[in-house]
């Protein structure tokens, strides 16, 4: 089967600054592909080549089977996108922004009036329908985005960000309207996010994306069978050192004071490792053990945190460009 | 096709959405008309000065005149709307649309064109209580020109609007272009009582030929200065260049501006 997105050596270029610098990767009908990386990673920049809104400074993309820079129409007429910032009429009520845009797309008529229906049932937002979008919340907002990518039947989802800005309860709530559009017959999504989790509670394959570049790709155990066993959290009395322990393949001292261990085999290695430390003169006060997140990955492979790189902003890109 | 009507529709509900635009619309003209225009035609009341006129009185002068600076402000500023669609975000879900980009921009400056050109009729029936002398036969044929100058100005400012990031950008534009362009255009004073230099300006203004031809028809042909085939001809190639212009713009638009 053809994939549904197909990328090779895509590079952008803003300026002297390379957003994104060859990224190539395929996405299978059907599945859900996230993009996951720090704030100015060339996520949206990569969207955005993607959709035909920004031409690629080299390399190619296919989309839906057709070339992103050949033949933008055809890519356009199969695609459906929401964007990371709205992108609706706020003067305009939900109902009348889902037929303008099934207008658009070339639909009409009674058809369009079931399926806008359909779509407004899908997100819950019949009963709003005919209130103006400048009323509506965050959540909302992003709920009738969703929903009107969905009007013309496109068969590659592009979502970027989808819950950035919104509360947790919210963002449970878009992730199980995302899942539920995945029903859809053949629909292909492919998300970005800074959010591990949210990398984890959706995709079926994650590529790790940072500085422009693909890092790591594969489904989330694939990933993290990459960092392989398990990671021990010590809190010492005083502050941690890391020292050369028994089967303990990597130590890290956490800015808290803490230690933690990536060992093969939690269960064996903890009484060794305690014995070990203890023999140093270091007493444990307190142990947790936790399955590695895409977190490690990132760690292991950037060593920074995915997190960190929230609170500092990202390379200046597209992001910085607006 | 679908773009076009589309996007003419969008227009027109946003329009009717926007009470309070509406509103101001038809204040602004009437304020001209009433507080300037009557004011003026009293002072303007010797034979001598109904010589300067063309024969009529002041008020009959000026109505043409505020009628196709209306419609040329207007429509100018329906520019706007482009710059608020980038502001937000709109303008993304058009350009990822798979709809001819020519047939969305062009759907957009008619439907900008048409209001415009209602807010005018709307112009005309308030001043024909207030200056007999206008020829209601004139009504038609200074509506059809209007809508041509309309398309051009909407089409001009679309096509500015699509090249500025932000609203200041476009507000210089509408300080420097409206104000004068209104003055060397006879809707206010005769061009043949203007200053050789002045003259000038006023035959390379555009608004001048709108003003001409809604006097010709809304006044006579004794208030007119140009040719009727003139003033159609110069709003007809003009209409089409800027709307060739904004349909360029929109097809080259990217997120790169």
């Amino acid at each position: 089967m053809q994939p549904a997105i197909v990328a090779e050596g895509l590079k952008k270029r803003f300026g002297r600054v390379e957003a994104v610098r060859g990224v190539s990767f395929e996405v299978r009908p059907g599945e859900i592909f996230a993009f996951l990386g720090p704030n100015g990673a060339g996520k949206t920049t990569t969207v955005h080549m993607l959709t035909t809104l920004l031409r690629p400074s080299a390399g190619r993309a296919e989309v839906a089977g057709f070339d992103v820079v050949a033949a933008p129409t055809e890519v356009r007429r199969r695609i459906g996108v929401v964007f990371q910032d709205p992108s609706l009429d706020r003067e305009l009520t939900a109902r009348e922004n889902l037929y303008i845009h099934g207008r658009i797309y070339g639909l009409g008529g009674p058809a369009l009036r079931e399926k806008i229906g359909e779509v407004l049932r899908l997100v819950e937002l019949e009963p709003v329908a005919d209130r103006p979008v400048k009323q509506f919340s965050g959540g909302m907002k992003r709920r009738l985005e969703l929903a009107r990518a969905l009007v013309h039947r496109p068969r590659v989802l592009f979502l970027d960000e989808p819950t950035l800005g919104l509360d947790p309860q919210t963002r449970a709530h878009v992730w199980d309207y995302i899942r539920a559009m995945k029903v859809e017959a053949g629909l292909t999504l492919f998300l970005t996010t800074h959010y591990m989790d949210e990398a984890e509670a959706l995709a079926d394959r994650v590529a790790i994306i940072d500085r422009g570049e693909i890092i790591a790709l594969g489904t989330v155990e694939e990933l993290i069978r990459r960092i392989g066993g398990e990671l021990l959290y010590l809190r010492p009395e005083g502050k941690g050192r890391c020292r050369p322990l028994p089967g303990v393949r990597n130590c890290r001292e956490l800015p808290d004071g803490r230690l933690l261990l990536e060992v093969e085999d939690a269960a064996s290695a903890l009484p060794r490792v305690l014995e070990a430390l203890l023999a140093g003169g270091q007493r444990v006060r307190e142990v947790t053990l936790r399955r590695p997140t895409l977190n490690d990955v990132f760690i292991r492979l950037t060593g920074r945190e995915l997190r960190d790189e929230l609170t500092r902003p990202g390379p200046a890109g597209w992001r910085g460009r607006r | 096709m679908q773009a076009f009507t589309v996007m003419f529709y969008r227009q027109v509900l946003r329009f009717f959405r926007a009470r309070a635009r509406v509103v101001a619309m038809i204040l602004n003209p009437l304020i001209w008309l009433l507080f300037f225009g009557l004011g003026w035609s009293r002072v303007f009341q010797s034979p001598m000065a109904r010589v300067i006129f063309g024969g009529v009185d002041y008020l009959t002068f000026l109505a043409p005149g505020i009628f196709a600076m209306t419609l040329f402000s207007q429509s100018f500023i329906g520019g706007v709307s482009v710059i608020w669609d980038k502001q937000f975000g709109f303008l993304k879900e058009i350009l990822v649309a798979p709809a001819p980009r020519a047939a969305s921009i062009a759907g957009r400056i008619f439907g900008d064109a048409t209001l415009v050109t209602l807010q005018g009729l709307v112009v005309l029936m308030l001043t024909f209580p207030l200056a007999h002398a206008l020829k209601p036969a004139g009504l038609l044929p200074s509506l059809l020109l209007g809508f041509l100058m309309a398309l051009a100005f909407a089409g001009l400012g679309t096509a500015l609007a699509l090249k500025m990031e932000s609203l200041e950008g476009f507000q210089m534009f509408m300080m420097i272009l409206i104000l004068p362009l209104t003055f060397l255009s006879g809707a206010i004073y005769p061009i043949g009582a203007m200053p050789g230099w002045m003259q000038a300006l006023a035959y390379a203004n555009p608004l001048t030929y709108a003003v001409d031809g809604a006097r010709h028809y809304l006044v006579g042909a004794s208030a007119a200065r140009f040719a009727l085939a003139l003033d159609w001809g110069l709003l007809l190639l003009l209409a089409l260049g800027f709307l060739l212009l904004a349909a360029l713009a929109f097809r080259r638009a990217t997120l790169e501006g």
